[in-house]
């Protein structure tokens, strides 16, 4: 997401430059990448800017149990004291190299954009140079947003860019938000073309489908999902029934006696996603906890109609706000969702009939470009604090 | 130059902190190598478990790579896991052993004099860990001349100024500043702002505005406990009770960002210090960036410390008077401002005169002024008889029992004993799946208790907390 707004602001013309870790993976923060720094072409041209990419090697050399039995208080909304709350913080990943590179060139920035709230570079780096840093949380409203050690970090920073109303709203509700604040969005990619009998064909997929794509994992809710069509499946008994087709990492766990009815095609590319995603009678989200789910959004591009839990209030609002898809909540209303695109797939597909122009009217990467310069052009205008050398 | 800076470091926030940041900055900028070394993980590059005797030789051993090594010294970050006299004494000999072998430089943030003062032994393995440092620097000349008294250093201990790497997070105007924080424009506003606990003395603040009885003034004390410990949850639980009685105080129970505790700060027509004691102070060196009056407890560290202009006080009645004097300069020159206000002690109590001191010039007296204050009085006092639910302060009422009963606060799992402790804690540990529900579930009851008799009571407290418990039990 950041990637992406990078790269889009370098082709504007802006000096950008990515500030990263060497891990590639938020579970175990190994160091993947080699430390330094690399430049990487913003576009095609000859002529264009480069994005200046830096990446400092991550410590972890506490053992995590510190975090493991705090984290366990947190989430089971118990009170923790600041103090509890820091030792959290910094029994994780920590980053001193890239602390020390924004201490010390921090003013050379116009502005620091730091994502998401959790992780440790956020809180640590937005103290560094809080007039000159903008946070885009990705907030949920799920027990760590409520510590007192998040609050003072969004309270503190200069601007805060969000990725749509509803997370606003929870943001609202949690801090007192400073003046800066916009809603910004994240940018979806947009295919030249679906092509949905290419994936049926590669992946032997003849009947109709409901395709969820993600991480299978429970703070996903894929495991309530496949319990829900489950049940699905027995109340089809002696009746045609969608089979659901899933991409991803995380272990399916289907249970005896489902393996034709649930399939797993493993990690698909971008292409091959959005061509599932084109074929599907319906694209599941079962996730409480999205702060913009690009996948549904996705879907609606490829005029898929959404499935989707109603907790998620993110996932809700879109689905309200665009029409395309119907959300449930709880394990009958699942079924309930399940057999009425069964049933009625007509009626199923014209739900979706306006999800492209919602997506398009809302997130092209030009749309979400032009949000974020004018923000930057207010509360840090080139006037006021030096523009990146370079 | 490679220096190795021992220190509490950020992303953890506290003075210490923050200073040591500051200085850091000001370190780097003038060409010199710096790493950081901190007690716990943090954004520096190494972290070591100081505090006890175990972690001197690591110490030692990674300051021997460096030419320099600056400890920003605090009883908690060398002493801070000793459980003895005896591990006191180890802790001070491998500093001096540090000190015998690399460049120290000890920054006395704070020192705890009564282990020093008990011990004789201990004082003369401190008198030789400071002496062997290259140079031992304090804030204050008070704090110079009292370490020198204990350990004997003489002209070898330096003053140096606390706020010299100090600089504003946020600058705005005193209006900007106080829409930020969604307050009043035009009342008189008092700040007391740092960790709550009882030596900074929040409440005598609470007590004095209180007297003021004004509808036209506001005190709004600001921060959060620093540690889980009954101590300071008592102190603080009391505060908030305190405040919630007092309808021109506000407590602000949080942890604030640096650029939050720069606004108020700004806000403010005066920053109050009520300290019941201080090494030196990093409120007033924020205060003096922004040129806020302070108002500040008379003790030798503050007097040394604080810019010319303080109020000092030294009990609640001239904290009272100081505040007055405040209110009524507000929106004109502060003239009153350079004055101390110990030269009206000798006025009774404002208690005694049942609404506060008048603010009157004998020679001149203002009419209008004077009319004015009368109706601001019969105002306040009505509307103190309505916050308070009619009850007068001094009044119990029914739910004061229920507050008076306190947190239920589980003993800390240490002890003196050698062995015992990490036994204390696998019990807890092995335990804590029952315990832990059945005493979130009486907090729980508790606090609906106390919100329900609050309601009962026609005092409808919605921040019904209770008070610290005095029967605690302890390790």
């Amino acid at each position: 997401m950041l990637s992406e707004a990078a790269f889009g602001l370098a082709q504007r013309g802006h000096d950008v430059e990515i500030l990263s870790t060497c891990a590639r993976d938020h579970y175990t923060w190994a160091n993947e990448f080699p430390a330094g720094t690399v430049e990487i072409p913003a576009g095609r041209g000859d002529g264009d800017r480069a994005v200046l990419v830096r990446r400092f090697e991550v410590e972890r050399d506490t053992p995590g149990t510190v975090r493991d039995r705090i984290g366990d208080r947190i989430l089971a909304g118990e009170t923790v004291s600041i103090q509890d709350q820091q030792r959290w913080m910094n029994d994780s990943l920590r980053c001193s190299g890239l602390w020390n590179h924004v201490f010390d060139h921090g003013d050379r920035y116009r502005a620091i954009v730091l994502a998401p709230y959790m992780f440790w570079t956020t809180y640590a780096l937005s103290q560094i140079r809080p007039e000159r840093s903008i946070i885009m949380p990705c907030l949920h409203d799920e027990p760590p947003a409520y510590l007192e050690l998040f609050r003072s970090m969004i309270e503190g920073v200069h601007g805060v860019w969000f990725l749509t109303e509803p997370e606003r709203d929870v943001a609202a509700r949690l801090y007192r938000l400073p003046d800066r604040q916009a809603i910004v969005g994240a940018s979806v990619e947009f295919p030249e073309s679906h092509a949905p009998d290419e994936f049926r064909a590669e992946y032997g997929i003849d009947g109709r489908y409901v395709y969820y794509g993600g991480r299978r994992e429970w703070g996903k809710g894929w495991h309530d999902l496949v319990l829900g069509y489950v049940r699905y499946l027995e109340r089809r008994s002696g009746r045609s029934a969608l089979q659901l087709v899933t991409s991803g990492v995380g272990p399916v766990d289907r249970p005896a006696g489902t393996e034709r009815h649930i399939v797993d095609v493993g990690l698909l590319s971008d292409r091959q996603r959005d061509n599932a995603m084109a074929g599907a009678d319906a694209y599941l989200q079962p996730s409480a906890m999205e702060s913009f789910s690009r996948t549904v959004l996705e879907a609606m591009l490829a005029s898929t109609p959404v499935i989707a839990n109603r907790a998620s209030e993110v996932v809700a609002w879109h689905l309200a706000e665009s029409g395309a898809g119907l959300t449930y909540e709880g394990e009958a209303e699942l079924v309930e969702c399940l057999d009425f695109v069964t049933d009625e797939p007509a009626a199923a597909a014209a739900l979706a009939i306006d999800g492209p122009a919602y997506v398009s009217d809302r997130y092209r990467l030009d749309h979400v470009l032009d949000r974020m310069t004018a923000t930057l052009d207010r509360w840090l205008p080139v006037r006021r604090v030096q523009e990146v050398a370079g | 130059m490679r220096t190795l800076l021992v220190t509490p470091f950020p992303p953890y926030r506290d003075g210490i902190a923050t200073y040591a940041t500051q200085e850091l900055r000001r370190l780097r900028a003038d060409g010199a190598e710096v790493d950081v070394l901190s007690p716990v993980p943090s954004a520096a590059r190494w972290h070591l478990p100081l505090g006890g005797p175990s972690a001197m030789v690591p110490l030692a051993r990674r300051a021997a790579a460096y030419d320099r090594t600056l400890i920003q010294f605090g009883p908690e970050l060398l002493f801070g896991r000793c459980r003895s006299a005896a591990e006191r004494v180890a802790v001070w000999s491998g500093l001096a052993v540090l000190a015998a072998r690399n460049p120290v430089e000890l920054r006395i943030h704070e020192i705890e004099y009564g282990p020093l003062e008990q011990h004789p032994i201990e004082r003369r393995l401190a008198r030789l860990a400071l002496g062997r440092a290259r140079r031992v620097t304090v804030h204050t000349e008070a704090e110079r001349a009292a370490l020198d008294r204990l350990v004997g250093l003489g002209q070898r201990i330096d003053v140096i100024e606390h706020g010299r790497d100090f600089r504003p997070a946020v600058v705005r105007s005193r209006d900007v500043a106080r829409a930020e924080l969604g307050l009043s424009a035009d009342h008189c506003l008092f700040v007391a702002i740092g960790f709550l606990q009882h030596h900074k003395g929040f409440d005598r603040a609470v007590d004095a505005v209180d007297r003021l009885n004004g509808l036209d003034v506001e005190l709004h004390v600001v921060g959060s406990a620093r540690v889980d410990h009954p101590d300071i949850t008592g102190y603080v639980d009391r505060l908030r009770a305190r405040c919630a009685e007092v309808a021109s105080a506000t407590l602000h129970d949080r942890f604030v960002s640096d650029v939050e505790f720069d606004l108020w700060l700004q806000a403010a027509d005066a920053v109050v210090l009520p300290y019941r004691e201080i090494w030196s102070s990093g409120v007033v060196e924020r205060a003096r960036l922004f040129e806020t009056q302070i108002v500040a407890s008379d003790l030798p560290q503050l007097r040394d410390q604080a810019p010319a202009g303080t109020i000092f006080f030294s009990d609640v009645d001239e904290l009272t008077v100081a505040l007055e004097k405040l209110r009524s300069a507000t929106g004109r020159p502060i003239e009153l401002a350079a004055e101390d206000a110990t030269e009206d002690a000798t006025d009774p109590p404002a208690g005694d005169r049942g609404g506060g001191s008048w603010i009157v010039e004998a020679d001149h007296p203002d009419r209008a002024s004077i009319q004015s204050q009368i109706a601001a009085r019969a105002r306040s006092t009505e509307i103190a008889g309505v916050a308070t639910g009619g009850h007068r302060l001094g009044d119990r009422r029914p739910v004061d029992a229920l507050l008076a009963l306190g947190h239920l606060h589980r003993p800390e799992p240490n002890s003196a004993r050698p062995g015992v402790a990490p036994v204390k804690r696998l019990i807890e540990r092995l335990i804590a799946w029952r315990i832990d529900p059945l005493a979130m579930r009486l907090e729980e009851l508790q606090r609906a208790t106390i919100q329900a008799v609050a309601q009962l009571d026609g005092t409808g407290r919605e921040d019904a907390t209770p008070t610290h418990n005095e029967r605690t039990p302890s390790s």
